[in-house]
């Protein structure tokens, strides 16, 4: 049986990976480092523009090769899985959460808080902003205050945006730009964003994205990369409770078990293959999978809910000027009655939803050529805006991730299942908050001349996390605030899985500030020098 | 496919503009990659694949529209396609070319194209290309040869 030993394993390679193995490798620069992925490396990326090309000409995956097809979950978000994760494909979004988002139960007697302070979070959300290369513009509200500067400008606002913020500011609710991992200078070795257009695939790398960072760490002697590896089951030593070694199996040798044995294992899989191998590692010891002594992992698995309209307004809207980036308010991060408790963002973007070439008039009629192009340009007079509202809901302790026995890959290990639940108090708030957001939307409009084409409710929730939540107290969590797991002193659980909630806004810059700070844990586990 | 092409693209791209774009559908035919896999970006969780190739219907469908469009007046070719896509059951612009009527897919190639939006807002937008970030805060400007 093939063995690799090195003083961390990694077992994923998303951005979480990516974070924790880079600063470790600078905080320890000695420290052997493996990085353990069940997908593919996709690091060509002079094939870039032409992937770009055929997503746009054939739709076809501009990731050729970032799945495995029996490696799937019921209820994710995303069937990415290759170097990298679905943040090879994220649209660099970099919003941070706020104090309220960490201190539910002390400031509005809801859910949970969290084990670690917002100043403490603050310093590592300014460096997880250095690190992804983030451009933006300071928020209006003193609430949001930082500690440091955006490490770049703020991208420029299109006249599409430019229109959009006078429609949306004319509301009396403060708007700015969405702060992007994006680049607007030359940063970090990755150039200045070209305005493609696909930031789904970013063909320069202006967009910040892992595989950049994990083709910088392979230049290390130190560092591993094993890719198309699947992690199957972490095993426990012989009467301790420490993590011995984690058993994989190359999909190249799919006959032969790989053991990858290191002091100190961290797992950051994401909210969904992280929970799942955990419970896959059930042992006699451990009937119901490792750190899991609580019965919480997999468990208060959580996302934020949405709510959308498409807005017509009077403004000159050219459609694909720049779709990618848009506005944010975060007036509604901030709850003034308790009584009515409804938090979000909000967000604003060009469209072209009720402004796209038809085939058919009014009157049901086909329409060919030139009474095509006719219809199509008297209908695109206004503008559209998308707007949309990420609002705040909370887990149910059975909102769950579990093992599917009716799913099994070809390794015959079941796969997941997800069923997202909200709380008791989440579920009361529904009709009002379905009333908020309809109010809030008409009010929009109407200042715009507008009129709302539309409007609609996710039916799932977005950018999920959860599944081993961190806590103060191990009867009520998986970890502490720096992914330790309570019942196994040497394994880690790091980024989105460890958030007890997912706030009401884009995840991923909170992800890596959680991963940065457990690095910081992590090294000091191993001697300096 | 010229013929074709002339009926069902607007003519304000010019009798050249209209053989460029029937020529340019033509080479996306040939390029097309039956089983490739499709997009399966985030919020997609489906992994779906490319069907066969559209260009063996193509060409029974333009063999069938060959006559009228070779020999009947504008009304009447516009009928007949109207009449091809009616049977064909297309109700709506297909979001990419999928196969089931050429003069649909031929028609979803040019007007879901950035040249065609840049056409229909008369603006050098450029949806689709690589434009840089400088001067994007003005509007685009007009198309040349088009204001």
């Amino acid at each position: 049986m093939p063995r690799y030993e090195s003083d961390v394993c990694i077992i994923g390679s998303g951005i979480t990976a990516a974070m924790l193995a880079l600063k470790l490798s600078e905080l320890r620069p000695n420290l052997s480092i493996t990085v353990v992925e069940a997908g593919k490396r996709l690091f060509d990326t002079e094939n870039r523009m032409a992937y770009r090309q055929r997503s746009i000409d054939y739709a076809e995956n501009a990731w050729p090769g970032d799945f495995i097809e029996d490696q799937a979950a019921q209820g994710v978000i995303s069937r990415t899985m290759a170097v990298g994760g679905s943040a090879l494909h994220w649209g660099g979004t970099c919003n941070r959460f706020s104090e309220e988002d960490l201190r539910l139960k002390s400031m509005f007697g809801l859910y949970t808080d969290w084990p670690l302070a917002w100043a403490e979070l603050e310093k590592f959300y300014c460096e997880a902003e250095r690190r992804l290369g983030v451009s933006g513009e300071p928020s209006p509200f003193v609430e949001d205050r930082r500690s440091e500067p955006y490490p770049m400008a703020a991208m420029a606002m299109t006249h599409n945006l430019i229109e959009l913020k006078k429609w949306a500011d004319q509301s009396g609710i403060p708007f700015q730009t969405t702060p992007q991992a994006k680049n607007t200078e030359p940063y970090d070795g990755r150039a200045k964003c070209i305005r493609c257009n696909t930031c789904a695939i970013c063909p320069t790398g202006a967009r910040y994205s892992p595989d950049y960072t994990f083709r910088r760490l392979l230049q290390r002697k130190n560092f591993a990369l094993h890719d198309q590896t699947l992690v199957r089951k972490l095993v426990i030593d012989d009467g301790k409770s420490t993590v011995a070694a984690a058993e994989a199996v190359n999909y190249q040798k799919p006959d032969e078990t790989v053991e990858y044995r290191a002091p100190v294992f961290a797992l950051t899989s994401g909210y969904c293959w992280s929970p799942h191998l955990l419970l896959l590692s059930r042992s006699p010891r451990f009937p119901n999978g490792l750190a899991n002594s609580s019965g919480l992992v997999g468990r208060y698995m959580c996302g934020h809910a949405f709510q959308s309209a498409m807005i017509e307004i009077d403004a000159k809207i050219y459609p694909g000027m720049n779709e990618q980036h848009g506005l944010i308010s975060r007036q509604f991060f901030r709850v003034k009655d308790r009584e009515k408790f409804v938090r979000h963002d909000l967000r604003v973007w060009e469209s072209a939803t009720g402004h796209e070439p038809r085939m058919r008039g009014a009157d049901g009629r086909i329409l060919l050529g030139d009474g095509l192009l006719a219809d199509w340009r008297q209908r695109a007079q206004r503008g559209t805006a998308r707007v949309r509202g990420y609002y705040d809901v909370h887990p149910d302790r059975d909102s769950s991730l579990t093992l599917d026995a009716s799913a099994k890959n070809r390794f015959g290990d079941p796969l997941p299942k997800i069923e997202h639940r909200l709380d008791a108090a989440t579920q009361a708030r529904r009709d009002f908050t379905r009333e908020h957001f309809q109010q809030l939307f008409q009010n929009l409009a109407k200042t715009g001349n507008g009129k709302v084409l539309n409007t609609g409710a996710g039916n799932y929730l977005d950018h999920p996390a959860g599944g081993c939540r961190m806590g103060s107290d191990p009867a009520s969590s998986v970890c502490d605030s720096f992914g330790q797991t309570h019942d196994h002193e040497n394994l880690f659980v790091a980024g989105s899985p460890t958030l007890p909630n997912a706030g009401c806004t884009n995840g991923t810059l909170t992800f890596v500030a959680l991963t940065l700070r457990s690095a910081e844990r992590l090294a000091a586990r191993f001697a300096q020098g | 496919m010229r013929a074709l092409a002339v009926v069902v693209l607007p003519a304000e791209l010019g009798a050249a503009g209209v053989d460029q774009t029937a020529e340019a559908f033509v080479r996306w035919v040939r390029g097309y990659r039956a089983g490739a896999e499709m997009d399966h970006g985030y919020g997609v969780t489906r992994l779906r694949a490319k069907g066969s190739s559209p260009a063996p219907g193509y060409l029974r469908q333009l063999a069938e529209l060959r006559a009228a469009l070779l020999s009947a007046d504008m009304d009447s070719k516009r009928q007949v396609v109207t009449a091809a896509l009616e049977q064909a059951r297309i109700n709506d612009l297909p979001r990419t070319p999928d196969g089931r009527h050429i003069a649909a897919d031929l028609m979803a190639f040019y007007f879901r194209s950035s040249d065609a939006n840049d056409l229909c807002y008369r603006a050098a937008i450029g949806r689709d290309l690589c434009r840089g970030l400088d001067g994007s805060e003005q509007a685009p400007a007009p198309l040349k040869g088009r204001a």
